[in-house]
């Protein structure tokens, strides 16, 4: 792995400086989880609660929209790049050089890794700032790790979709997925507001059990077992179809 | 003593489906050759790069460069290539572009000097997504000569180029050939071939049809062009029974043969008792004599 990190060290810098070029996706990861949240959150007080759980509008917006913006930049950032670029021919051009195979896999992971930081950041600082969210220190620190941590399971799943699909359909597959697990996995609205059939699938997405994380970490509670095996079970079934795809790609070249 | 080949392929087979791209090749480079890859359009070219560069795995057959795995020699950075399927990353510059590929070389070159030796300091700041084709070509060169590496190999390099850029092109590539590195170069313009390489390789249906110098394939393919004119219209099974005749074309009292042996052709002429009128002996292009050699085989294949 240390030659593989030393290796990918460029690339990350070389794809970081590029993504922080890209105005659209900042855009889309940075800004627009914080204009989100304070559009949803704005008007609402800090005493009324959110249907069936125990906090308030703002605080469970913040988490939701912070799991949001770590979910675009490493799930968007992720699929499409791959899928163009193996397209293109940069991936094999890549597998001319001495970066390992994986290191490709790496690089990429590590450079959405550093975007989504600052979308989590982001959200934090406008919601203390503007609505007034105000928790013990160490629960900004330990919300701010588990959800970036978290968003690995999501880079694993963009990697596997940049693998999965080709140039063309990529954007749709990854605007399905992308959608499908932000609405039903409670990020943009909680899932309580859902009718119950709907309920019972939501709790099983690996979205849901995201936010669930930072959710229990702002009521102080310990996480949910459950929410940690949905996230866990995820990465592995992501990051072994990830592995699959990749290897089935590289052997077809 | 002898020393390592710097390409090593045995008795490689490689197919697709139905296919055989390559079928049972066996090929060796040797320092510091500077050589030719010529073929149709599916003689399996690209598959014998992609073979060579690891990206393939053959199906039987072994590929060795500099005595390791494709992929050995790779990392350890003893091979820089160029593939015409070779994508760029797109959204950074051609300094930033060049300036990776550096970095991920065991022993890199300057960037300066790798982008004033592919010619494209002037590029330098301008996005790689915004070049033109041959531009683009440039940077894949700067991309394969990043640092120092024993093989250079390079498909299709000039494709897209104008002429003074192509010509500019294989002056850079022999100075990489004159510091002693193999190169390798995959291309469709014959002249290109005749006027750079020292060693041909015409590959037909994924087999070695000829290796030799451009002078030798050139011969192989029966490759002089003798043309006279006769007093009398010529009586063609008279001509038709010379020594090392490959074709004859009569038209009216001239003569156009093709000979293997020239100057053996040219003897038993006078032999006969004729007085050819206006006699030329000219080398065929390395072109005609690729058209011949891959003709001839496709005829011995369906026949």
């Amino acid at each position: 792995m240390t030659t593989t990190t030393f290796a990918s060290r460029a690339l990350i810098q070389l794809e970081v400086t590029r993504a922080l070029r890209n105005r659209k996706f900042l855009f889309f990861s940075v800004i627009y989880p914080s204009a989100l949240f304070l559009l949803i959150a704005g008007s609402a007080d800090s005493v009324t609660k959110v249907t069936g759980t125990e906090l308030t509008l703002p605080t469970f917006y913040m988490v939701a929209m912070a799991s949001f913006g770590a979910l675009t930049a490493v799930l968007m950032g992720n699929s499409e790049r791959i899928a163009k670029e193996r397209e293109s021919g940069w991936v094999r051009q890549l597998r001319l050089t001495t970066l390992p195979g994986r290191g490709y896999v790496f690089a990429k992971t590590a450079s959405a890794a550093v975007i989504s930081l600052p979308s989590i950041v982001v959200v934090f600082v406008v919601a203390a700032a503007v609505k007034d969210v105000r928790l013990d220190a160490w629960q900004w620190l330990a919300l701010t790790g588990t959800i970036w941590a978290g968003s690995l399971v999501f880079a694993a799943l963009g990697v596997a979709l940049g693998y999965l699909a080709s140039g063309d359909s990529v954007r749709p597959i990854t605007m399905i997925v992308y959608f499908g697990l932000s609405m039903l996995g409670g990020l943009w609205m909680p899932t309580t507001t859902f009718p119950q059939w709907l309920q019972d699938i939501a709790k099983w997405l690996p979205t849901h059990a995201y936010a669930a994380l930072g959710q229990s970490i702002e009521l102080g509670d310990a996480p949910q077992l459950k929410d940690v095996a949905i996230l866990a079970v995820s990465f592995v079934l992501f990051a072994g179809g990830a592995a699959w795809l990749y290897r089935k790609d590289t052997l077809k070249a | 003593m002898e020393t390592t080949p710097v390409v090593e392929f045995d008795q490689v087979t490689k197919s697709y489906g139905d296919v055989r791209a390559v079928d049972g090749l066996a090929l060796t480079l040797r320092p510091g050759e500077t050589v030719a890859l010529l073929g149709p359009n599916g003689a399996g070219k690209s598959t014998t790069l992609d073979l060579l560069l690891g990206l393939k795995q053959p199906d039987s057959g072994t590929v060795r460069v500099l005595g390791r795995s494709p992929r050995e020699a790779i990392v350890g950075g003893h091979v820089g290539a160029m593939l015409q399927s070779g994508g760029l990353m797109d959204e950074v510059t051609v300094r930033e572009l060049v300036a990776l590929a550096c970095a991920l070389h065991p022993r890199p070159f300057p960037v300066g000097e790798v982008l004033s030796r592919a010619g494209i300091t002037q590029l330098a700041d301008r996005k790689v997504n915004k070049l033109s084709g041959g531009q683009e070509q440039r940077v894949r060169f700067a991309l394969a000569t990043a640092g120092d590496s024993a093989l250079i190999v390079l498909d299709e390099p000039t494709t897209g180029m104008d002429v003074t850029a192509r010509q500019a092109f294989w002056a850079t590539m022999r100075e990489q050939a004159d510091q002693g590195r193999t190169v390798l170069f995959a291309t469709h313009y014959l002249e290109e071939a005749d006027a750079t390489a020292d060693r041909v390789l015409v590959l037909h249906r994924g087999r070695l049809l000829a290796d030799g110098t451009a002078a030798e394939i050139k011969a192989k393919a029966g490759a002089r062009r003798i043309s006279f004119d006769l007093e009398a219209v010529a009586e063609e099974a008279v001509l038709r029974a010379l020594p090392f005749l490959t074709s004859l074309d009569i038209s009216g009292r001239t003569v156009r043969i093709q000979s293997s042996d020239a100057d053996a052709t040219v003897h038993a002429l006078y032999g006969l008792g004729l007085y050819p009128r206006n006699l030329e002996v000219a080398g065929l292009g390395l072109e005609q004599a690729f058209v011949t050699l891959t003709a001839a085989a496709e005829e011995a294949r369906t026949s």
